[in-house]
């Protein structure tokens, strides 16, 4: 297990105030909140400061902290000593409720933590559950049935908590996108007393695809066409995800250009579109009749691609 | 708790197939329904119906209160702070969506 130091994770000092801890983590928060940053991997970081700052803003979690934790150098392998948390009380209130977010370093030091349940009448509704899937674009063009695998934080006879993987059958309902939520009833926490189970929610999240992007139901993909082609149109097979498609490129297309297809984006009561956009591939002279072509191109155009630039 | 495979007997798509009350929208993401009428006070969230007993919520506001809560609370922002950050997301996506 790797350890962490939170305060390099914050970038402050070790004598950092209560106040400066508060604003050197507001500062990282709004940086790589996963709702508003476009940080490459915003999500991991935020996580990462979400935890330091769990720790450095709790005053007995921070002094534990300092006694223990911060030892170890960052990265390095870390083991607490034995017993090295006795004298310490810990309130445990209001920590963040993704309970499996933690590292494993945060879980050797302060355990695992579970959200509160709290619920007072005697028969109620099991808790909901929620978790994020990704799944195949095609399987939103299609439906599909596919097992997912969940991991979820589940108490032993002894109270203790593990991490238990739970299997799932799961029909993907044709022309769902990303963004959406499928709620599986019943599969959440049971009830208490009478009360029925709670529900699952996953939220649907799209495999990266090289070929294909995503934006609500509509989908783009790239087609690289010759200068031949893009001059003087031609037919060409395209291999959509709904199939292959004989799309007719117009004649004078330049790259960039986007040809929609329309309805061919995910299905639904109001389909997505596809959008074909256009990317001429410039091929390289290599051989002397090839060079001969361009230079015969040279000759037979008055082109030249610079005239909006002002020299 | 189940160790083996289920099968799932109803499936359904949030956003397109299901409604939801203030008491089971409160229940899904586990707030106080107090927060959820500041919510919908501010605009945040638009429910069909006069009173918060009426309240029918569409099934995007599943992901719009999601978002609300995780801003209100990993960035401490308060209720109109959070209702002027989702606004401006929103008309970020929209822009974004006309520079295609």
């Amino acid at each position: 297990m790797k350890s962490k130091d939170y305060y390099e994770v914050l970038g402050i000092v070790k004598t950092a105030s209560d106040e400066e801890i508060k604003v050197a983590y507001r500062k990282l928060a709004r940086k790589y909140h996963p709702d508003v940053s476009k940080e490459p991997e915003a999500e991991e970081r935020f996580k990462e400061v979400g935890e330091a700052y769990a720790v450095l803003k709790d005053p007995e979690k921070r002094a534990a902290y300092d006694q223990v934790g911060s030892q170890a150098k960052h990265g390095q392998d870390f083991t607490p000593p034995p017993n090295w948390d006795s004298g310490f009380e810990f309130s445990g209130n209001g920590f963040n409720p993704n309970a499996g977010d933690q590292s494993a370093f945060f879980e050797e030091l302060f355990g695992r933590q579970t959200r509160a349940r709290q619920q007072s009448t005697m028969n109620a509704k099991g808790q909901d559950h929620h978790a994020k899937v990704m799944i195949d674009l095609v399987d939103a063009y299609l439906g599909a049935k596919r097992t997912i695998t969940l991991q979820m934080p589940t108490h032993d006879a002894q109270g203790r908590v593990f991490i238990q993987d739970r299997k799932l059958d799961v029909t993907i309902p044709k022309g769902i996108y990303a963004g959406q939520h499928l709620r599986l009833t019943g599969q959440g926490s049971p009830g208490v007393g009478t009360g029925p189970s709670g529900d699952l929610y996953l939220e649907v999240s799209f495999k990266p695809n090289d070929k294909f992007r995503v934006d609500g139901r509509d989908v783009y993909m790239d087609l690289p066409i010759s200068p031949w082609e893009a001059a003087l149109g031609e037919k060409v097979d395209v291999l959509t995800p709904s199939g292959s498609v004989d799309l007719k490129i117009p004649a004078g297309s330049n790259s960039g250009r986007k040809l929609r297809l329309k309805g061919r984006g995910i299905p639904g009561k109001e389909p997505g579109d596809l959008y074909v956009v256009i990317v001429i591939v410039t091929p390289e002279a290599e051989t002397e009749a090839e060079k001969e072509a361009y230079r015969s191109m040279a000759k037979s155009f008055n082109f030249n691609p610079r005239k909006y630039i002002k020299g | 708790m189940q160790k083996n495979m289920t099968q799932i007997t109803e499936i359904s798509i949030v956003e397109d197939e299901v409604h939801m009350s203030i008491i089971e929208l409160c229940h899904t993401i586990n707030i106080e329904q107090e927060d959820l009428v500041a919510w919908v006070q501010e605009g945040i969230l638009n429910p069909i119906g006069n009173s918060p007993e009426d309240w029918r919520f569409s099934g995007d506001a599943l992901s719009r209160a999601k978002k609300a809560l995780r801003l209100s609370r990993d960035l401490e922002i308060n209720t109109p702070g959070v209702a002027m950050v989702l606004d401006l997301l929103d008309e970020i996506s929209e822009l974004r969506k006309q520079l295609r």
